[in-house]
Order: structure tokens, then sequence, then C-alpha cells
């Protein structure tokens, strides 16, 4: 849709609005009252339609406010509905979740950090704050004190099984129930999921969440806005260039600041070399849950001279801390761009031999075709992004919709499948980073000339959405400032924060084989979604996660013998 | 015990224990059983339950949610046990220190159940690979 013709549809809802606020060409504000948010919210993201992403809830003086932000991605339009609750007492808004199950978690969230109720939410469970926080003690409130005292957990001994927490679902004792976490071995993070089986087949699933969240939100309202991004790269390891990169775009827009070219492309870089590493540990996890350890071992080995580059130009393997407001901290010297760029061809070959060697491997096709679809239009009403998105068909990307850093000036491509299943994922996955390898070399040897980052004095009042393409998708920032030197309210989404919830789409109906599998396949990022083993004590069939490998790893072998394929020998390497 | 914890030094095996990390240290510690480092080669392995390991590799500041969870790993473990507590984070709750669901560090959720507890720290954010192994071989080799 083009940006007049939105514009237009925007004046059919004004007698709905209090104002339409346009702070430049492709971020539009609608201010409403809580009670027409519901409206407004369907209007955008049904009639226009706006892809969902995400929800702000923001504690203002005199009242509360939440901000519902949609995106048209043709023209990287921000429009955020500006809902204002006046009741300090009781504060209350309509959920929109039942037409949107993308905002179902981030309505949980905000009804554990602010408080405020959403009428008629399908499903208010406790989601990010752990089981044993005190009811009534909403962290992000600027009246609440802390840091706030807790039990200290159970006094001794055994662990209290059965969770009496909201967070857990009540099931039926005649059903069978696969309980996966919150440690298992093969999971970096700690998750819990409980499927629900009939046979071999589930049925059901939940996730609990909140083992991952530290508060970043808050914490990052204590830092001076030069200090922020150091805590956003540490939000998650494998994104620590793209969650600050969002942040300072957010904060650049408010402050009106143009970062010289150079840092622009320096940005670029880094970027997509993350990218590079983090799709390489894609490949090789995924090869590890369906019991390919030889892809699992390439992948790894091909990720290190990345990493390696890295460390030469930021002076760390992760967390680079290297982009600040204004510009970068440190340059690229142009002596190193040769040796990068030699190092490049390498790491290119390489992973084109690890591509063709998955991608010609009749096992995968039979193991991950058809396997975890996610369909188009589920795609859509989970408003999943990055790969995921990409899989099923849903042609967004961040890089071409809403240029940042130097992404305009480079020649690449987005990379798109229609299956929506696991195998389309990793196709995704492995072609972009061939894309990014593109865009590496290309930069370098663009990179223009100069200073690498403006003096910035100081930022005024105001608010701004930033965004970046992260390896699993779109990670979005939003920051106010009131003119002082620190935000007073910084909102993080990480892509897996709507890619994780869309497994209710794409697990329920597959086998319990398959779970694990299709579960990797969005690249889950739990440190990341909440800045964001016990297990049940149901007296039903309970597996723990080796079973489920076992499983995984026997259905591969199953079609192996049905396909007929080569026993693979140590010899064949 | 003197035997108990000569038996511990070779081929340790290890379980890894996220407890609210950033990933980073996670990535590496998988990292080091990939054929760049390897260690494989000594013994020193990832299992996959507590009840099998000789030490426990914990990163992450400990979240309220993970606090209780990471006790119960904790006693569940074969005594004596090793704790290593991987990472800025795992030391002393690093950047997320003050924050309002970190109930961490390690060291101090890990004594609220052994007193006793061995721990041995590796600090960096996240610790080179190379730092985890020599963190290892310093523990091991005063034990």
């Amino acid at each position: 849709m083009k940006q007049q013709e939105l514009n237009n549809r925007l004046l059919e809802i004004k007698d709905k609005l209090i104002d339409i606020e346009q702070k430049s060409e492709n971020r539009i504000f609608l201010l409403c009252e809580a009670e027409n948010s519901y409206a407004v919210s369907k209007f955008l993201f049904e009639d226009v339609p706006l892809r969902f992403l995400i929800a702000t809830g923001i504690d203002s003086d005199d009242c509360f406010e939440i901000l519902y932000h949609f995106s048209n991605d043709q023209t990287g339009c921000f429009v955020t509905v500006k809902a204002f609750i006046r009741d300090r007492e009781k504060p209350a808004i309509e959920s929109i979740a039942p037409f949107l199950p993308a905002a179902e978690w981030i309505e949980r969230e905000i009804h554990d950090i602010l408080g405020i109720d959403f009428n008629n939410h399908p499903n208010m469970r406790r989601l990010i704050l752990s089981d044993d926080w005190p009811e009534g003690v909403y962290p992000l409130r600027k009246d609440t004190k802390l840091p706030i005292l807790r039990v200290a957990g159970e006094p001794s001994g055994r662990p209290i099984i059965q969770s009496q927490s909201p967070g857990r679902r009540t099931v039926e004792l005649s059903k069978p129930v696969v309980a996966v976490g919150p440690f298992h071995p093969l999971q970096e993070e700690m998750e819990f999921f409980q499927l629900t089986v009939d046979g071999e087949i589930v049925t059901d699933i939940d996730v609990r969440i909140s083992y991952n969240h530290r508060g970043v939100e808050r914490l990052s309202e204590t830092l001076q806005f030069d200090q922020v991004p150091f805590l956003v790269s540490r939000i998650c390891g494998i994104c620590s260039a793209s969650h600050p990169l969002a942040y300072i775009n957010a904060v650049e827009e408010i402050a009106g600041i143009t970062p010289p070219d150079r840092a622009l492309y320096v940005r670029t870089i880094i970027n997509e070399l993350e990218r590079i590493h983090s799709h390489l540990l894609w490949v090789g996890l995924g090869g590890h849950f369906i019991g390919y350890d030889t892809v699992f071992m390439w992948a790894w080995k091909y990720r290190e001279p990345v990493l390696d580059l890295l460390e030469t130009i930021t002076g760390n393997r992760n967390n680079y801390g290297n982009v600040k407001v204004g510009g970068c901290r440190e340059d690229i010297p142009n002596e190193l761009i040769p040796k990068i760029l030699e190092e490049l061809d390498k790491i290119e070959k390489k992973t084109e031999m690890l591509t063709k060697a998955v991608l010609d491997d009749p096992v995968l096709h039979a193991r991950l075709k058809g396997v975890g679809t996610l369909s188009n239009e589920d795609a859509i009403k989970y408003a999943v992004t990055g790969p995921t998105a990409r899989g099923s068909g849903v042609a967004i990307d961040v890089r071409r919709d809403d240029p940042y850093a130097a992404y305009a000036d480079l020649d690449w491509n987005v990379i798109t499948r229609t299956e929506g299943d696991v195998f389309a994922k990793a196709v995704v996955r492995l072609l972009e980073t061939f894309e990014s390898i593109k865009m590496v070399r290309q930069a370098l040897k663009k990179l223009p000339d100069g200073p690498i980052a403006v003096e910035v004095k100081e930022i005024p009042p105001g608010e701004a959405c930033g965004h970046a393409e992260a390896p699993r998708g779109e990670t979005f920032h939003y920051v106010r400032s009131d003119g002082g030197n620190r935000p007073i309210r910084h909102k993080v989404r990480a892509p897996s924060y709507v890619n994780v919830p869309s497994f209710r789409a794409s697990c329920i109906g597959q086998h319990i084989a398959d779970v694990t599998l299709t579960l990797a396949a969005v690249d889950p990022c739990y440190s990341c979604t909440e800045r964001l083993a016990v297990v049940d004590g149901h007296n039903n069939v309970v597996q723990d996660y080796d079973a489920l490998l076992k499983l995984s790893r026997e259905k591969t072998a199953r079609i192996k013998k049905e396909i007929g394929a080569p026993e693979i020998k140590l010899e064949d390497f | 015990m003197r035997w108990k914890i000569w038996s511990l030094k070779k081929s340790v095996w290890v379980f890894h224990v996220n407890t609210g990390a950033c990933n980073n240290c996670d990535i590496e510690i998988v990292n080091l059983l990939t054929p760049k480092y390897d260690v494989e080669r000594f013994g020193i392995k990832l299992v996959g339950s507590p009840r099998h390991a000789d030490a426990l590799l914990v990163t992450g500041v400990v979240t309220a949610q993970a606090a209780p969870r990471l006790r119960e790993v904790y006693r569940q473990t074969a005594k004596p046990c090793v704790v290593f507590a991987m990472g800025a984070c795992a030391c002393e709750t690093g950047i997320f220190n003050g924050a309002y669901h970190v109930v961490g560090p390690v060291d101090k959720i890990i004594r609220e159940v052994d007193p006793n507890a061995i721990i041995a720290y590796v600090p960096g954010c996240p610790p080179k690979p190379e730092a985890m192994i020599s963190g290892v071989v310093k523990a091991l080799s005063v034990l």
C-alpha cells in the first residue's frame, strides 16, 4: 500500500481518534481513548491491513498509555495507536487478542508488569514474572519501590512439583502429557513446554517462560542514553549487534541525528557478519536435532572464522559494543579490508559446500519436508518475522522495507519460500548466508572515507520507534525521552517474541518425533524473548527430552532405511 | 574424600545450567565441543542429567524463576561436585546488577543449599573458549 493511500485510509476512523500526529512521512501516531482502541486496532489489522508489531505499556504521570505498534511493510511505515487509560485505580482496556493471537503474550506481559486488566482476554495467566512473585506488585509502575524483597524459595527438601502458579495450565488428567524442560540436554536455555498428546500426535502445546526474564526494560531507565547499547547488546548474545542498532535507530530519530556514511557502512558490515555466524549456528543445531551430527560439527567449524573476523574488527567475539548514538566507537582500518575479503572467500566456499551437502541430501528432504508447516495465513495471524515469515511466503525484511544503516546502497535479494515447512526455513537461512556474504563484500569495497561519529550534545524530549533485521527477524525498540539524559521508557520486542507463539499453529497435529525440530525451526531465543528439571507430577506418561530426541533420531533412521539411503562411512569424507 | 576428589579430576563430565544468561556463554560452551576446541579429547563431555555430572557449568544471573531450579539441580548432583560460574553474570550478576527479577549471583544461591560447595569463577563477557578451558584446568589443579 502506498503512503498516500494509507493516509487516506486512516482518515476513515478519524471520528474515533483524538488526534493524528504525523512525526515524519512514515511515522504516524493515532491518539485515542481506551474505549476506542479495540475498534481502531481491529480496523488497522483487518481492514487496512497492517502487520502487528507489539504493544507497549507506559506509566505516565496522570494516566496509563498502551501503544499498539503496527507496520505497513510496503513503505516501512509505523502506525502506532496510543490509547490513554485515565483510571489509575482500576486500569482496564479491551483486549485485542481475540482477533489477533500475536497480541496474546504482550497483553499478558503488560498485565504482569503494569497491572492493567485486559477485558475478554482469552488466556490471562502470568507470563514473565516468576511463580513466587507477589501479587499486586508491578515492576514497571513508577511508584513501585525496587528492589523488592522476595521469599527465598522453598525451604528445603524436594521442590514443589506441582506449581501453584497461574502460569501452569491445569490439564485434564485423562490426557497424556509430555513435559519438556525447564532444563534439557540440548536446548541451551530454560523453557518449559507441555505437550498434550493423543498417541503419537500432539493435540495441544503450552509454554511457560520467565526463567530468563531479567528486567532489562526497567534497568534501561536507570542508564544514560550512551550506556544503554551495552545493556541491550547483552539481551541476547547472538543478536548483540542488532539490538543496539535498533535502539540507536530510535534514539537518532528522536534527536534528528544523521551519522556519517562510514559509520553506516561499519554498522552494516558488523550486522551482516553476525547474521552469517547466527545462521550457520542454526544449521548446525538443526542437524543435531535430527541426529545428523556431522552437519553440526561442520557448521560450527565454519562459523569460527566469522567470529575471528568479528574479533579482529571489534575486539570481541560477541557483544561487540561498537555502535553508539551518532556513529560507531571503532573504525575498520583500511589495511584490514584485504584480509577480511580473503577470509570471506574462504567462508563462502565452505558455506557453499555445506549448503550443497544439506540441500542435496535425500534423507533431509524426506525428514524435513512437510514437517512443522506454518501456513501463510497463520504466519500473518501470528505476525511472525524473519526467516520464519519468509519461509512461509511473507516477503518482509526490514533491510529492504525501511532501510537503515547502508542497506539501501547495496545490491542484494530477499530470499523467500512458500512451503512454510522446516525445510523451507532451512533453505531461506542457508541462502541468506550467501546474500550476507555478498553484502559484506560490497560494503567493504564501497566503504567511504571520513569520520565514524558525530558529536551528540543532548537528546531532546520525544518518542520514536526503531527497528533492525536481526538474524531471527525484526527487532523493534521504542524509546521515549523527556529531555533528560536517560530514557523514561524503553520497550524491546525481540523477533522470537512473536515467532515462538506460532508453535501453536505449527506443532499441533504433528508427531511427537517432529516437535523438537519444529520448535527449533524458528530458531527460538528465549533470552531475547524474555529480556525475557522440574518435571510435571501428573500420573501419566512423562517423557524427558532424551526420549524425545531418541524418537526424532529413530524416525530419521527409519526414513533412511525406507528410501534406501546408503550408510555413511567415515572413509567417504 | 581424597580419592573422591582424585577420581573427579580426570574426564570431567559436565552439566550445563542456564539460569538467565544472554546465550553468549552458553554458545561458547557448546563451542568447546566443536572441532576448533574439541574438549572431548580430554574426556570432558556434556551430559544430559545432573546425576551424571562431576561439574556444573552455570551461566547467567539467576532469575527469580530460575533460582529454585538451580538449587534443585545442585541437589541432584553427586557430591563432590564442582560448580563453575561461567561469565560475568554468573560471577557477580554483571551488567544486570540490581534488576528486579535477578536474585543471583550463582554462588549465593548455591551456598544456600551447600555452604561448603566448591565454586570456581571464570569471568568475562563472554569468556573466550580458551579462557573457559584455562579456568577449568586451573580449578582442577588446585583441588
